[in-house]
């Protein structure tokens, strides 16, 4: 009971996005977009310009507000800050990593398959074997 | 006595156990199957907004465009807890679609409404071939029909608010990848709601391992 992690619930969260200029255009199309009084955006887009800092910043952002739900990020921008999305470990927001239109989507780079992964790695197996 | 008692027990754990590493491993392959249609489905978008550029122009279709003034999103999710066993919950999203920016939910409540009716009068229509039948149908149609076709109106209004951002006139193509990107974000829901499954099954399935290890 005390490791039980709470979730917040809400009835009209968003879907935040980390992602290059067409996906978050798809997205904006799809009906995502917010933009709050003090004008913050729930997307970041990622272009040749943006530096690791900026993207760790909003990753950083997304994560901490209460009002979103799911952060979508681009796999190629996750790699660029894989050690911040893989120490990631909350439930809400859920991050899912997408693929983008030069970098198709690969399940070895996956933080949650490399999360579980370890069921079926040797490390394990060994240590059932001890 | 004692001893077939422990037995079927431990028969019982044991069977448990393997529903789980099961469980795992179909929450693993849903997952992994969403995550190629969600790739296939933003393919087709990316290739439509192409188009859309191709033949309105980039300087028609591009980031700077973007609507910067206050104004909520259109389609948000609803979180809830959803009870995995004993002791665990998982967050479950729900997608709501086109609820009016201005009133997000009074609006979905209309919308959840509203589509269910729908969902009902179309299975009517299915379910009964028959003139006289569809003849009542449809008379009896015109009673509810002021919810959905209030739905339907009002996921318009929404749809030709995001793409007014491009302007009045813009490419059958680009209406077209709004529809794709729609589906990629129903997708995303999918995918998020198998990827909590997905950790769960894995948090059990590695807690018998501990304790079968103990």
């Amino acid at each position: 009971m005390a490791n039980r992690v709470q979730i917040r619930t809400s009835s009209s969260a968003l879907i935040a996005m980390i992602a290059d200029e067409d996906t978050i255009t798809g997205f904006l199309l799809a009906g995502v977009g917010n933009v709050d009084l003090r004008r913050k955006t729930n997307y970041l887009i990622v272009d040749s310009k943006t530096t690791v800092k900026q993207i760790e910043d909003a990753f950083k952002e997304f994560t901490a507000r209460e009002d979103i739900a799911i952060v979508l990020i681009s796999q190629y921008v996750a790699n660029m800050i894989r050690f911040l999305v893989d120490s990631y470990n909350k439930p809400i927001p859920a991050i899912l990593e997408i693929p983008s239109k030069d970098h198709p989507y690969d399940p070895a780079h996956d933080s949650v398959l490399s999360r579980v992964k370890y069921l079926f790695s040797t490390e394990s197996v060994a240590s059932g074997r001890r | 006595m004692e001893s077939s008692k422990n037995g079927r027990e431990s028969n019982e754990v044991i069977s448990e156990r393997e529903e789980n590493i099961i469980n795992f491993l179909d929450s693993m392959d849903t997952y992994l199957i969403l995550m190629d249609s969600l790739s296939s489905t933003l393919r087709q978008g990316w290739l439509e907004l192409a188009s859309a550029r191709y033949s309105m122009g980039a300087s028609r279709i591009n980031s700077t465009l973007f609507d910067l003034k206050f104004h909520p999103a259109s389609t948000t999710l609803q979180v809830n807890e959803q009870s995995a066993g004993p002791d665990r919950e998982l967050p479950h999203f729900t997608l709501c679609k086109w609820a009016s920016s201005s009133n997000p939910e009074k609006n979905f409540e209309e919308a959840k409404f509203g589509e269910d009716e729908l969902l009902k009068i179309k299975s009517n229509n299915l379910q009964h071939q028959d003139t006289s039948q569809s003849s009542e149908n449809q008379a009896r149609s015109p009673e509810s029909v002021g919810t959905p076709v209030t739905v339907d109106d009002q996921a318009q209004r929404e749809r030709s608010k995001s793409l007014s951002m491009f302007g009045t006139l813009v490419s059958p193509k680009l209406r077209a990848s709004q529809v794709s990107f729609e589906t990629a974000l129903e997708m995303v829901v999918e995918v998020s709601n198998m990827r909590a499954s997905l950790l769960s099954a894995y948090d059990q399935a590695q807690k018998d391992m501990d304790t079968a290890l103990k």
